[in-house]
């Protein structure tokens, strides 16, 4: 039986940053992950925003690490390579009386040591955003967007190549406190480890009930999202908000740039009980274009692209207003488990913030040892960003940079490979698709899907039965047209 | 940088591109060169392997790989040029190309070039079907290529939205291999493909066709699990109560074309907004001088005879051009697509003569008049017979000189 | 004496004919409005064919798959059959188009040939 220092449980954007972290050190790490990659599940279908602290009240968990966090982002983007661009946000008022709000908001702003926050009126706003209509906004310089799948998989890549041991695919079904330790019993295996970090998301009440009879419930609470066509990115240059709707202490229906180039509309929020139920609706789609179409008149109708929906994992219900501060505690009943409880917004911004306090608390256990040859690997830049010396040099190189498999991204077939490389192991079409952005483009894998299936056939000898979309029964195929008689 | 300067490059070796490459050597230009971003050379031929290709201009019924091949072969023989694998990146006004594939970064300076990119298919969030985003939703194109190429199933119990040529070839291809097809979904109510292909792909396989239904959810955590149907009145919205659950793992969609004019858009070309296509003239020659257009990335065809016609002309006029062999343009009038008309093609017109004009109604109907007039006066009218949207009407009109010098705009109108 | 209905596929109309037949005889009941639409309804109740295409395995080839089709029209109730032999066959590479896949596919005097060419895939 393996046994570890640290047991992970989640490879989300949270198990990752701290795994991350923890990989500093001479520590034996595992994360446990029940999908076929890291970002499966929340983590990837965010806004991608990094918040600025404005909307958390002060002295709150949420507050104090979302402030950090949000700093810590700026020195992290340039040493671990991952795009963020500092968008700026106008959280806009429609009327004289949503101002006030806008005041409240610039007040909490100031006790959270938000820089920068400034009340524009509508005209002023106007010359900056031409296409946005409203009575008054608060400009916050200090938000920012990130694309969080590759942020986390840049985290996770990283804390991979100072070994730590991603286990993909593997679901954690019974835990058992001993002495000095648990017993951690998987579907690919037992393990033990000294202390057990339980950054499961919306498994993370499941996880505590395995050792404990949990003191919280989770509400989970739906919130879709439309992506649009690059076609329409000029008509925002920075995130507009509406001013929070107070009665679900949820952010509303937001219009966001994505570093890529889309514009996102959503998270609506609507409180279901099955923390899987990942569908989108017809009724929230009407809703959030009509909505967007209020702050942007000229917004088309036929500028879909995609659509998603990310499930936040709230501790509070509808009826006690949606609003509770994070958990991030070691349970007073089990020593050594270490609980994320309740990380919704900004759980993205606050992640390294959260590792870092989460690595504080591990070492009264374990002596943090520093490693002397800690590695890091910058993501790469894209074929389609590079120069054209860079471009042919690297040709010359390897032809495989030259085979252009995404028509409406460019990407390379040598990007493809890198994708299917990578330290985690993981093979999915998503694999491929949020690593070098292939499929993601204006036709959703109608050119390259082919292409890349038939990469992971010959480079990678895959077997057709295992070549599946992200989840890991989502196969593609049912074998084959003819078949192939050795 | 590797550099290479030709007469004529064509973007696209699908149909559209080898009619055109053909016909522009043909014609004269003794440098062709066709730029295709695959291994093989057909666009999208190579996949089609049903028939019905070519009736028109050979008088047999090929199949898509036979038509393929036969304008292969004489491209070859001609010496045209090709450069496979290789993406263009980007081209501009001075009609300067630049490409990659595994040999390097390529700048191809053309003296004219004929845009043939074809075009792709709509995609599920399109018509934003909502639901679970599960495995085993395919375009019908993808399918195509999975099963024909690829040596690949991609399902077993498929249902199929749209009932399009594309839809309704793949109900009986996969029929043939074994699927268990359980119905093809139509929003109108009539079918949009051709008689021949319901009574032969759908009637001969007791294949059900839903009429006037739409698909309203999609259900599935990983692998597809379940459609959910619901019939549609006559403003297309849906019935309530009419919902009816197909359990199935496989949902193809055949929702309709889209041209690809990235590379054109970036260029500047101008766009038809109801074509997406550019706008051409009857040279087809688009908003760039020296850039011309064809075959489904001009607009959406439903035959390659059709595509085909139209090709030859732009690739003869493209090496008009690269020889500098062009008559003096007079100014341009606007062709305007009017009552009962959704779009006509060339939607301008700079000389006198006889025009190939392909147009598109908005309804069906049994009996029509085209009605072309000038400043209120009509110079033409046709009287048509069983015209419907899904099938492009192709109509030769001679437009004298006086109506080029004199007059802006040409308006072409349909009435029952 | 079977009374069905036949929808005419030789013009974009789709007339709907009603047709009387055992399968020797032929009788034309109502809804024709040409010629060639009864002729046509004519040899789809007396000797229905179709015309088939499908792909055959290649061995050793640049692509898995090789498209063929029949030489003539197929009688419509030899289709099973005839896919099943399709299905079957294997061909090695180098394939031509036009080239005889199968001979006399199922007693029908009617061929399998390859509707286009594969080379040697080169490792």
């Amino acid at each position: 039986m393996k046994n570890f220092h640290v047991a992970i449980i989640g490879g989300g954007v949270i198990g990752s940053a701290i795994a991350w972290e923890l990989s500093k050190y001479k520590l034996d790490i595992v994360v446990f992950e029940k999908g076929c990659d890291v970002a499966s599940g929340n983590s990837k279908a965010n806004s991608g925003v990094i918040h600025s602290g404005i909307n958390s009240p002060h002295g709150s968990l949420k507050a104090r690490y979302c402030v950090e966090g949000n700093k810590m982002l700026r020195s992290l983007t340039d040493q671990l390579g991952f795009s963020l661009k500092w968008t700026g946000k106008y959280v806009i008022a429609k009327n004289e009386d949503e101002t006030k709000e806008l005041e409240r908001l610039k007040k909490v702003g100031a006790e959270n040591n938000v820089p920068g926050l400034e009340i524009q009126n509508g005209s002023d706003i106007k010359k900056t955003e031409p296409n946005v209509s409203c009575y008054a906004g608060l400009w916050v310089p200090a938000a920012g967007v990130i694309l969080p799948y590759e942020f986390t998989i840049v985290l996770a890549e990283n804390a991979a190549i100072n070994d730590v041991i991603f286990l993909l695919e593997t679901n954690v079904i019974g835990l058992k406190k001993k002495n000095d330790g648990f017993v951690i019993e998987t579907d690919k295996g037992v393990f033990q480890s000294q202390i057990l970090v339980n950054a499961a998301g919306l498994g993370c009440r499941n996880i505590v009930s395995m050792v404990e009879k949990p003191d919280f419930q989770l509400y989970p609470c739906r919130g879709e999202y439309l992506v649009l066509d690059k076609n329409y990115n000029d008509l925002i240059t920075s995130m507009i908000y509406p001013v929070p709707v107070k009665e679900l202490g949820v952010l509303g229906v937001h219009i966001t740039p994505t570093i890529e180039g889309n514009i996102l509309l959503g998270p609506s929020a609507e409180f279901i009980d099955d923390p899987d139920d990942r569908r989108t609706t017809k009724d929230m789609m009407r809703t959030l274009l009509l909505e967007a179409k209020e702050i942007i008149p000229s917004l088309p109708d036929k500028a879909v692209i995609n659509a998603y929906s990310g499930i936040r994992c709230k501790l509070a219900s509808s009826d006690e207003g949606g609003w509770a501060d994070y958990r991030v505690e070691e349970s007073k009943q089990t020593p050594g488990l270490v609980n994320l409880l309740g990380i919704e917004s900004p759980g993205l911004t606050s992640a390294p913030a959260i590792a870092k306090e989460v690595t504080r608390m591990i070492s009264k256990y374990i002596e943090l040892k520093t490693k002397n040859h800690f590695k890091t690997k910058k993501k790469g830049k894209r074929f389609s960003e590079m120069s054209s010396a860079e471009q042919s040099d690297l040709i010359k190189k390897d032809k495989r940079w030259g085979r252009v498999v995404c028509r409406c991204e460019h990407i390379t077939e040598a990007e493809v490979l890198r994708a299917l490389s990578n330290p985690l192991g993981a093979r999915s079409l998503s694999s491929v698709k949020y690593r070098c952005r292939a499929g993601m483009g204006r036709c959703q894998g109608g050119f390259c899907t082919q292409h890349i299936v038939r990469i992971m056939e010959e480079e990678f000898n895959m077997n057709l039965k295992d070549i599946n979309l992200g989840l890991p029964a989502s196969n593609l195929f049912y074998g084959r047209t003819r078949e192939i008689q050795k | 940088m590797i550099n290479h300067n030709v007469d004529v490059a064509v973007i696209g070796g699908g149909p559209a591109g080898l009619v055109a490459a053909v016909s522009a050597q043909e014609h004269g230009v003794k440098n062709v060169l066709v730029l295709d971003r695959n291994s093989w050379l057909g666009g999208i031929l190579p996949q089609c392997i049903h028939d019905g290709f070519g009736v028109e201009e050979t008088g047999s019924s090929m199949t898509g790989p036979e038509y393929a091949e036969m304008y292969i072969d004489m491209a070859k023989k001609q010496k045209i040029s090709f450069m496979n694998e290789t993406m263009v990146l980007d081209f501009d006004k001075k009609l300067e190309i630049t490409a990659v594939n595994r040999e390097g970064l390529h700048r191809i300076k053309a003296k004219s070039v004929v845009l043939a990119m074809g075009c792709r298919e709509k995609t599920r969030w399109n018509v934003m079907i909502p639901g679970d985003r599960p495995s085993g939703i395919y375009t019908a194109g993808v399918a195509q290529s999975f099963i024909n190429l690829y040596n690949i199933m991609p399902g077993r119990n498929i249902v199929i939205l749209g009932s399009g040529d594309v839809g309704l070839i793949m109900a009986r291809r996969l029929k043939f291999e074994g699927a268990n097809v359980k119905g093809v979904v139509e929003i109108l109510p009539y079918a949009s493909g051709l008689t021949r292909n319901v009574v032969q792909c759908l009637d001969d396989y007791d294949i059900p066709l839903y009429l006037n239904h739409t698909i309203t959810y999609i259900e599935g955590c990983d692998r597809l699990k379940s459609v959910t149907i619901a019939r549609v009145d006559e403003n297309l919205e849906v019935v309530p109560g009419s919902e009816e659950k197909i359990e199935c793992d496989t949902l193809l969609l055949s929702l309709g074309l889209i041209p690809e004019n990235e590379l054109s858009k970036t260029t500047g070309v101008e766009i038809d907004n109801v074509t997406g296509g550019p706008i051409v003239d009857q040279f087809f020659e688009t908003s760039v001088p020296g850039v011309f257009a064809c075959g489904n990335c001009l607009q959406v065809y439903d035959t390659v005879d059709v595509l085909a016609k139209g090709a030859k002309l732009a690739g003869w006029y493209a090496a008009r051009h690269a020889m500098k062999q062009r008559k003096d343009i007079q100014k341009h009038i606007q062709v305007v697509a009017g009552e009962g008309i959704r779009h006509v093609i060339p939607q301008r017109i700079c000389k006198d003569g006889k025009i190939s004009f392909t147009l598109r109604v908005e309804k069906p109907q049994q009996t029509a008049k085209l009605h072309l007039t000038v400043d209120g006066k009509e110079i033409f009218i046709k009287k048509l017979l069983w015209i419907n949207p899904a099938n492009m009407v192709e109509i030769d009109i001679d437009i004298p000189d006086e109506i080029i010098r004199s007059k802006s705009e040409l308006e072409v109108t349909i009435d029952g | 004496m079977d009374e069905r209905e036949i929808t005419c596929i030789v013009c974009p109309i789709g007339c709907k004919m009603l047709v009387r037949t055992d399968g020797t005889r032929f009788e034309l009941l109502d809804g024709s409005k040409c010629k060639r639409g009864v002729e046509y309804a004519k040899s789809e109740a007396l000797d229905p064919r179709r015309f088939l295409t499908s792909s055959v395995f290649v061995e050793k080839g640049e692509w898995p798959l090789v498209s063929v089709k029949t030489t003539k029209l197929i009688p419509k109730d030899k289709i099973v059959q005839v896919l099943n032999s399709i299905k079957g066959a294997r061909v090695r590479a180098p394939v031509k188009l036009g080239q005889k896949i199968i001979k006399n596919i199922e007693n029908t005097g009617i061929d399998i040939v390859a509707t286009k060419s594969v080379k040697i895939l080169q490792i």
